[in-house]
Formats: structure tokens, sequence, C-alpha cells
């Protein structure tokens, strides 16, 4: 089983490299597009492959190598970048042959945008699995350059803009991040532990106790800040809208469902490893002054009539909150309810960017106002977005309806009801917002007469809702398994 | 390393929020850059491993990326310089501000040498302020620059240096994003014929 493990943890961050590789040397797009679609299947394959057999493991203790550590939050976490990673390949070539304009030369941007989003998928799967606080840093700043070139895939001005301050906000962000580490390892040094190893998730919460306390608050301060820039939180926030807007629907289906969740994954250990010299109290403060920030910052945004991308990026940064929150907690019913809510955002928030596909096909001005009545005109497309939004607004049976629950039942067990109060009134505000955009952008009378689109053109996403629905509605029925169970209390007691 | 290395690092970061030709900003880029490799250098003396490492980052710091730089600039010619946000005066300001705050509100980190503590966390405000205060996507992309090399005076006076696997991997995505932030500033040109991001503001709600 370890060597099993051992081997899979490097192969699933290298395929998508080699794959990227494979992608470079097809000679025509119909021939790109049929090696992704080949080399897209092998790699969640075997990603799904080791989530498989880390999520069999349940609440067994985390399998460490020289530079990997592989857990129970691994599984969950790797699962839903294979599958984010797969969809949002699959329907890249239905992306490509309707974009038009691009930065790169028509010759050679398929290429470019395969390579990228190889590059960026690779460096997706391989966080979860990175087993040293400095190799975690690495990746997620190596996530930055691939992905702010596939913002701006299209080169118009806003994706552009959208691309740059994307670039920017981050990699400043991961600069302070990149500072708190260095504090850290000033502390660990001083302390007699130097090195890399000393920076492994496992050995920092071995030495977390013997390290200073003020130099480890700064450090911590500075780690969560500079990883709050990447995630989204507010108030670091202001790049999230416009690059889950510009980019390609299937670029911000993995943004949303899989970057933002990932990187709060590294905040998670980082919290998990230096809360015995942070002071449960201080680090569980943090997360809940970010979750709850990021919570109200979101609802009027979300009563507002957007465009239908820029819609699902403030509910990111809504849902980023709630997860905030359940970390924050860091009960056991809230960390049950983080993992349903993870993967249960990631699936909806994934099925509402498709939907973005043929939505904008139809309707080109939907990119710049918010979109009324497609249910008549389109109504596969339409219950993509039902489905999405629904899911999203915690609406049972959705799974997010019972990780809020989860959630919000945690932090009363915290002790945390002023918090908990707050939350859930901005939860139903939130809901409240999400249903109106349901009735008027779904179902309500439509802006104008429309041409009804082929049947044919909105069959991908007719496939897509159906499968990404079945997978919410099981992960739903998969709730009832992991509140109490070993799994979240490995997940809670934050052993690594 | 000596305060006047350290005292240089800062004065030439400092610069770069103050000075309008772009030449002039690579060359305050490239000689912080040196200094800093420079007094690593100095610190990885009878370390062979962390001296070649500190070699290479001062190739590539000091050399490399300001060609690639020099590079860009020759590409991106403005008609004339893009008139700043605040007058110089302002900025060295703000500047000399962040400078202050940084040395009186980041206690102590545990290297026991403050002055390169705070030169140190000044360097990645002074980095953002450049990002935040600069009009020009170019001066912008020097401000990450800044940033890192502060982070770097820190990392290269811990103790026995950080692992050269974190040095040259963070040398690698600093070097990858430059990489793709001069790709966009030569896209930004293009696009608007001009590199003044007061151009892309049309993203609100």
């Amino acid at each position: 089983m370890t060597e099993l493990v051992g081997t899979l943890a490097w192969v699933v961050p290298a395929l998508p490299l080699a794959c990227a590789a494979a992608l470079q040397a097809t000679r025509t797009p119909v021939q790109a597009d049929r090696v992704n679609v080949v080399t897209a299947v092998a790699t969640a394959a075997v990603a799904l492959a080791l989530s498989a057999t880390l999520l069999a493991r349940g609440g067994d203790a985390p399998l460490r190598g020289e530079l990997y550590l592989v857990d129970g939050a691994s599984g969950v976490f790797v699962g839903l970048i294979a599958v984010i990673g797969l969809c949002s390949a699959l329907v890249s070539p239905a992306y490509l042959r309707t974009a038009g304009r691009s930065w790169f030369s028509a010759g050679r941007s398929r290429h470019w945008y395969y390579a990228a989003l190889y590059f960026f998928w690779g460096a997706l799967l391989a966080v979860p699995i990175a087993g040293n606080l400095a190799l975690a840093w690495l990746l997620v700043e190596a996530t930055t350059a691939a992905s702010a070139l596939l913002i701006a895939f299209t080169g118009r001005r806003h994706a552009l803009e959208a691309g740059w301050k994307y670039l920017v906000l981050t990699t400043l962000g991961l600069s302070v991040a990149l500072l708190g580490i260095v504090v850290l390892a000033l502390g660990l040094s001083r302390e007699g532990h130097q090195g890399l190893a000393a920076l492994d998730w496992h050995a920092l919460e071995r030495t977390a106790s013997g390290l200073p306390e003020r130099p480890t608050v700064v450090a911590f301060v500075l780690i969560l800040a500079g990883l709050a820039t990447k995630i989204g939180w507010a108030p670091v926030h202001n790049w999230l809208p416009d690059a889950h807007s510009e980019a390609p629907a299937p670029i911000s289906a993995l943004l949303s469902a899989a970057l933002l969740p990932t990187v709060v994954l590294v905040a998670w250990r980082v919290k998990a490893t230096l809360d015995v010299a942070v002071g449960g109290g201080t680090a569980g403060a943090l997360f809940l002054a970010f979750g709850l920030a990021s919570l109200i910052v979101a609802i009027p945004f979300l009563w507002r009539a957007l465009p239908w991308k820029r819609l699902l990026a403030y509910s990111s940064l809504e849902h980023m909150g709630v997860i905030a929150l359940g970390i924050g907690f860091g009960t056991p019913l809230a960390i049950a309810g983080v993992v349903i809510h993870v993967a249960g955002h990631g699936l909806a928030k994934a099925l509402g960017f498709y939907a973005a596909l043929p939505l904008l096909r139809s309707d080109p001005e939907t990119a710049r106002r918010a979109p009324k009545g497609v249910l008549g005109p389109s109504p596969r497309t339409a219950a993509a977005m039902g489905v999405s939004l629904a899911a999203l607004g915690g609406l049972p049976p959705s799974p997010l309806f019972v990780s809020e629950l989860l959630i919000l039942l945690g932090g009363i067990a915290a002790g945390e009801t002023a918090v908990v109060a707050v939350a859930a009134l901005a939860l139903s505000l939130g809901f409240l917002g999400l249903l109106h955009a349901l009735l008027e952008g779904v179902v309500g009378p439509p802006a104008e007469r429309r041409h009804r689109p082929r049947s044919r053109t909105e069959r991908p996403i007719a496939i897509m809702t159906a499968a990404l629905g079945a997978g919410l509605l099981a992960l739903t029925a998969a709730t009832v398994l992991l509140p109490g169970s070993a799994f979240v209390d490995r997940l809670a007691g934050g052993a690594l | 390393m000596s305060s006047a290395l350290v005292a240089a690092i800062l004065v030439l970061g400092a610069a770069v929020i103050v000075v309008r030709r772009r030449s002039v900003a690579i060359a305050l880029i490239a000689a912080q850059s040196f200094a800093l490799g420079i007094g690593a250098l100095d610190l990885a003396s009878g370390r062979s491993d962390d001296f070649l490492v500190a070699s290479l980052v001062l190739l590539t710091k000091a050399a490399v990326l300001p060609a690639l730089l020099l590079v860009v600039m020759r590409r991106t010619r403005e008609a004339r310089l893009v008139a700043p946000a605040a007058s110089a005066l302002v900025r060295l300001a703000a500047v000399g501000g962040v400078a202050l705050i940084a040395a009186a509100l980041i206690p102590p980190l545990g290297l026991g040498d403050a002055q390169t503590e705070h030169t140190a966390v000044a360097l990645v405000l002074i980095g953002i302020a450049i990002a935040v205060a600069r009009r020009p996507a170019f001066m912008q992309l020097l401000g990450l620059i800044v940033a890192e090399n502060g982070v770097s005076l820190l990392a290269i006076s811990v103790p026995g240096g950080l692992s050269y696997v974190v040095e040259l991997g963070a040398l690698f995505d600093l070097a990858l994003v430059v990489t793709v932030a001069a790709a966009f500033t030569q896209r930004i040109h293009l696009e608007l014929g001009t590199g003044d991001t007061e151009l892309l503001r049309g993203l609100r709600d």
C-alpha cells in the first residue's frame, strides 16, 4: 500500500506535465483536441486512483515520503481536482472552437492553451500531496503564471486587465506569505531545526510547541494574509470577480472549484501545525475574521443583477468564507461540513461555469449584463444554471445545505454563538440573492426574443448537468457517513 | 552582512518608486540584486553548496532578469513618459512612511539584527507600494522584484541558510512570473499603445 501510494504521489503531478508535452507534438487542432481527451482521462484516472486509495484508508495515519504527505484531506482534494480538471479539459475543445480571438497566433493558440491548462492542473494536483510548507508555497506560486496566461487567453482588453490584476496581486500576496515562511524558518533555525525537512508538515507539528510565540504569531499572520490573497478572502479579493468573469469558462471552473479550496487546504495545514505555537484561539479567530468578512462582502453582490460569471465569482467569495468559518470553528462537526462543502461547492460551481459556454454562445450580451429568462430559448442551459444556483444557494437536497448546517452546528459546539448568528443571517441573505437570480435569470421572462439554439449545441451541457447533478446527489447521500467518522476525527485532530 | 550594504539595498529599492525612466529603474533593480547577491556570497563563504546557489541567484537576478527587462523596454517604447499618479516627492514621502511603519510595527523576528529585519519587511512593503502607486505596467512588474528581494534579504540571513531547494524553487517561480509579466506588459502595450494601467480600469461592479 505505502509503495503504491508513494508511486502515485509522484506520478499524479508528473503525468499532466508529460501530457502537456505530448499535446505540443500534435499538428492540427482536431488532433490536439483528440489527444487532449485521452490525456485528460489518463490524468484523471491516475489521480482518482490515488484519491480512492487514500479515502479507503479512512482515519488511518497519514503516509509520508521524502517530499510528500498524503492523508484523508489529500484524498478529498486530489479527487476534486481530478474531476474538475477532467471536466474542464473535456469542455475545452468546445470553448476553443468558438473562442475567436486569442492572445496567441491562430496556429499555436491551442498548444499554448493546453500547455498552460495541463501545467496548471499538474501544479494543483501536487499541492494537496506536498509534504512540506515551502514546497506547497512553491507549487501555489507555480499555478500563478500558467493561470494568469489562461485568464488573459482571449487577449482582449478586459481579459488583460483581469489577468494582470491577478498576476500582480497574487504574486505580491505570495511574497508576503513567503516572508512569513522565512520568519518561521528563522525561529526553527534558532531551535536547531534547519534545512528543508524542518518545514515538513509533520516536523512542524512536532516542533511548533518549542517555537518563540511572538515571531511565530507574526509568521502565521504573514502566511495566512498572503495565502488569503490567493484564496480571494475579503478584504484582499479584488482580483477574484475580474479573473473569474474574464477567463475562459473551463478555466473559471478550475480557478473557483479547484484553485481556491486547494490554497485553503494549505492555510488549513498551516493552522493545524502551528496551532500550538500561535494559540488555538488566535489562529481560529483569524480564520473566523476572514470567513465573516468574505460572507458579508459577498452578500450585496449576490443581490445585484450581475453578469452570470461575475455572480458565480461573488458566490465563490461567499463559499470560501463558509469554508474559513468551518476551519476556524475546528470542531469535528464543522470539519465534516468543510469536507462536504469543498466537494459540493466544487461540483456545483464548475457546472455553473460550464453553463456559461452555451449561454454566451446563444446570447453574447450576457458577458456584460445579467441573463434573463434562459429557460424558454435554452432549456438545457437553464437546467444547468438552475441546478448550479440551487446547489450553491443550499436548497435541499443540495449537499451544501447539509454542510452549512454542520458548520453552523460545529460553531455552536465551539461556543461561537455570535459568529454563528451573523453567519446564519448572511447565508440566508445570500440564499435569497441567489434565489432571485434563479427566478429572474433562469425561469423569468426572457429579455428579448432570441433564436432557440440547436439542441445539438446544448447536448454537452445536458450531459454535464446529469453527471455533476448525480455527483451532488451522491455527495448528499454520503453526508450521513461523515459526522462522527474516524476520517473526520483525524482531520479535526489536525495530526499530520 | 554589513549595515552599509543593507542600507544600500534599501535605498536602491526605494529609489524605484521615484524614478521615471524605465532604464534607470532597471539599473536600480540590477544594482540592488547585485548588492544582495554579494551579501549572499559573503554569508555563504566556506559552504560550497550555498555559495554555488548564491552565485546562480546572483547571475539570474542581477544579469538575466535585467536583460529580459531591457528587451521588454525596447519592445514597448512609449511616445512620452506616462504621467505619474503623484509627484516624486509625494511618492518618496510615502516610501519613507512605509519604511518607518515597518520599523515601528514589526516585532523582533528572531534574527538578532534589527536593521536587516526592518529592511527586509520595508522592502516587501515598498514593492507593494510600487505596484500600487506606479501607473506603468512595467514599473508594477519591478515592484514584484523589489518585494521578492526583500524576502531574499531575510532568507539569506537565516543561520545555516534556507534549503537550496526552496531558494532555487523560489528563483524559478520568480523567473516564471517575471517572464509572464513581461509578456503581459508587451501585450498590454500592443493593445493600448501604452503601458499605462490607468487605461485598464474597465471592470467595475
